[in-house]
């Protein structure tokens, strides 16, 4: 089932479009990678999706219904541009920040204090927000972005700020988020950072949607017949005969091994390359190379901008 | 009403971060602390002086015109003595015979005196004796060269002195007795109080709103919140701080007083013994005259103090709200404070303007430059209140209220439209022209 629909949303500013008819949905439970350059309208999208702003046409569904007012307690929103009141103790803001999403005083209250706990930071509720670390200052705002349980997350740019080893923690807590059945869109650049956690993206480019699926499919639609294969030894014929048969694309001497980068012709299938490295070589291993989600995002930019160009 | 209403939760969050801020809770203690001094300290000095001071004065008069003439007070006694100044002189340096000496010179010209001293004196002293100069001086020659009975000539001035008093009558035809001064003075001091209120109230939401702004919190409480809710949660708890402050400090102002006159009843009743200081005679002569003058505000204040009261409380409201929202939408279309000026230049410039006339619209109550500025609904809160106590007819309250009223209508839907926009625009200025773009949609 989809938690979120958006259909052909439009949003035009004075002087640009920001959206033009984007269309996409987001299945309950997976984690969503909202993917595209600067500037190609994703701060708009998520603001359309907290309801901060309106599309000037098309609609958004939450849950099969249009969005309304009600569901903000049901999304928790991580903006880019992380802040918090400087002089307010970090406690208190939570408690309000939570109470403005509709929690209950006590519940909040409880809830806070626990978070504040499991993440190490309890001695620092009374404390004014500007006395914390950056780090710190991190925590409490996931922490509020999340206190109130909510359905559906927003994170935009969520790794953006964070050393190696929260940013590690901070990819736990949002695999701890999806496996408790919380659906989750993830805006950003850190393409690694797809690759490791998200199931589904969408790529926007110039206020348009290009591209959008199951990132595995996606990743299968692109790729180029490129494998890796890794010998122990070979004989002098291999190169010659891979040469002649296929594109050798890199060879590699490892310290104990060869690694080969092959792509294959058109006509050619996997098991022709296996025969002839098995004719002259031991086989330490042999995979496909699927395009990166990096490849995919520069190359699928690129092309439309040629074509937009090619247009004008 | 709903629970965890959104609107009350941010007021009370505007509201209780205000309220427990130091300097708040300093300034709000300490004016009135200021305020109750200013007001006893002249007081307390008068005590101080009755209790410590004796001044005893020898008079040295070579004219003669002055012996024995001079009245003693509590506080003052004279004495009188002829020869040479010189040993007096030393009386005073060695043995503290005397406080002072007062000599006068024979000099036919002018009178001219000298006061020796060694230790310090009341500095009313001075004053004192010269007053008593100046009237023993004037009946001398009243008495001595133009023949006249001093006495008889004090009951011809009270006889001849002339009183003109200003009655206002309105459409009915009842009379009012009026004083133009003190109609000036009550309507600056009202005309002042409502503009520093205003400015200072409304930048404080200018500050709020750029607050939220530049710390980037804004995105997230618009995601649980609506602009317009945010906005209104604002304003309002800035008001109630407003509010809250000054009746703390009426009532410390009160209170202090009140602990003061019950510690001391005799200080505060104004039954301050005329003889309390050296010079006190001079207070005596001009008293009475303004004793009168405060019987005339309480019998001013019988008429219309409600209408008054009524006038500020609305006028102070809606001033108050039209500036705000104001600050507000152009809060949220800057980055930072110093640029926040040129957008609030051309609102500020008006109530700066309303203060700059004060003086002439107090001057001339019912004058076009009065009128004018108590319709226009920027400067209106201001100059209504300044020509208020002097009587303005009642359609012209009641339009500049209906003007003032429909331009914070416009105001609010401006503050909205503009605010909803300007909060989500980072790091680019915010032309005019891109505003009035905003309001169109």
């Amino acid at each position: 089932m989809n938690i979120l629909d958006v259909n052909n949303v439009s949003k035009q500013y004075a002087r640009h479009l920001a959206l033009d008819r984007v269309s996409f949905s987001v299945r309950e439970g997976v984690i969503f990678g909202l993917l595209g350059p600067n500037g190609a309208g994703k701060t708009t999208l998520i603001r359309i999706l907290n309801q901060i702003i309106y599309p000037d046409s098309g609609n958004v569904l939450f849950k099969g219904q249009p969005l309304s007012a009600n569901d903000v307690r049901q999304i928790g929103y991580l903006p880019e541009e992380r802040g918090l009141y400087k002089k307010m103790k970090a406690g208190e803001q939570a408690l309000y920040l939570a109470r403005l999403k509709g929690m209950e005083h006590m519940e909040a209250l409880t809830r806070l204090h626990h978070k504040f706990e499991e993440y190490g930071i309890l001695d620092w509720w009374n404390r004014p927000v500007e006395e914390l670390s950056k780090g710190m200052q991190q925590k409490v705002q996931f922490i509020t972005t999340t206190i109130h349980q909510p359905a559906f997350l927003i994170l935009d740019e969520p790794f953006s700020g964070f050393d190696p080893i929260n940013a590690n923690l901070l990819k736990e807590e949002i695999l701890k988020l999806k496996a408790a059945g919380t659906t989750i869109i993830l805006s950003t650049h850190n393409m690694s950072s797809v690759e490791e956690i998200c199931d589904e993206i969408a790529l926007i480019n110039h206020a348009q949607k290009i591209l959008d699926g199951n990132l595995f499919e996606i990743k299968n639609r692109f790729k180029k017949n490129i494998f890796a294969v890794e010998v122990s030894n070979e004989e002098n014929s291999l190169a010659d005969d891979l040469q002649n048969d296929f594109e050798v694309i890199q060879r590699q001497t490892l310290p104990h091994s060869i690694r080969y980068d092959i792509r294959l012709p058109e006509g050619k299938r996997a098991n022709d390359l296996l025969n002839v490295c098995m004719r002259h070589s031991n086989i330490l291993s042999f995979h496909e190379t699927l395009p990166s989600m990096n490849e995919i995002f520069i190359e699928q930019v690129e092309h439309f901008n040629q074509l937009c160009h090619e247009k004008e | 009403m709903k629970k965890n209403n959104p609107v009350l939760l941010i007021i009370a969050r505007e509201y209780l971060t205000r309220v427990r801020k130091k300097s708040f809770i300093l300034l709000t203690i300490l004016l009135p602390i200021l305020m109750a001094a200013i007001i006893m300290l002249p007081v307390l000095l008068m005590i101080n002086s009755e209790k410590k001071q004796h001044t005893h004065v020898l008079v040295v008069d070579e004219t003669e015109i002055f012996l024995n003439a001079f009245e003693p007070n509590d506080n003052v006694t004279f004495s009188y003595a002829s020869g040479d100044i010189t040993t007096f002189k030393q009386d005073i340096l060695q043995n503290n015979k005397y406080n002072c000496i007062l000599h006068i010179l024979d000099n036919s010209q002018s009178l001219k005196s000298n006061l020796y001293y060694k230790e310090k004196v009341p500095s009313s002293l001075s004053s004192f004796i010269e007053r008593q100069m100046d009237n023993i001086f004037f009946d001398r020659i009243l008495q001595d060269s133009l023949h006249i009975n001093p006495a008889q000539f004090e009951k011809l001035q009270e006889l001849t002195k002339a009183d003109v008093t200003t009655i206002q009558m309105d459409d009915k035809g009842n009379e009012r007795e009026n004083i133009a001064e003190i109609n000036e003075v009550i309507g600056m001091v009202c005309g002042f109080f409502i503009y520093f209120i205003i400015i200072i109230f409304a930048s404080q939401v200018l500050r709020g709103v750029l607050e939220e702004k530049t710390s980037r919190i804004v995105e997230v409480i618009v995601s649980s919140v609506k602009p317009i809710q945010l906005l209104i949660g604002k304003i309002v708890g800035i008001a109630l701080v407003g509010i809250t402050q000054f009746v703390i400090w009426v009532m410390l102002t009160f209170g202090i007083l009140l602990v003061a006159q019950i510690a001391a009843p005799s200080l505060m009743s104004g039954s301050v013994p005329e003889t309390a200081v050296p010079g006190a005679g001079i207070a005596a002569d001009t008293l009475p005259a303004d004793f009168s003058i405060f019987q005339k505000i309480n019998e001013y204040f019988s008429v219309s103090f409600g209408e008054i009261i009524l006038c500020f409380f609305f006028f102070f409201v809606v001033g108050y709200l039209i500036y705000a929202s104001l600050y507000a939408a152009m809060g949220s279309v800057v980055d930072n404070e110093s640029d926040s000026q040129q957008y609030t230049l051309p609102i500020t410039l008006p109530l700066l303007l309303s203060i700059i006339v004060v003086p002439s619209i107090a001057n001339n109550p019912n004058g076009d430059l009065a009128l004018w500025f108590s319709m226009i609904p920027l400067t209106s809160p201001v100059s209504m209140l300044v020509r208020l106590p002097a009587g303005v007819p009642l359609w012209q309250v009641l339009l500049s209220m209906g003007l003032a009223l429909a331009f914070l209508v416009f105001c609010i839907w401006f503050a909205a439209k503009v605010y909803r926009m300007g909060i989500l625009m980072y790091g680019k200025k915010v032309s005019w022209r891109e505003i009035f773009k905003w309001l169109r949609k």
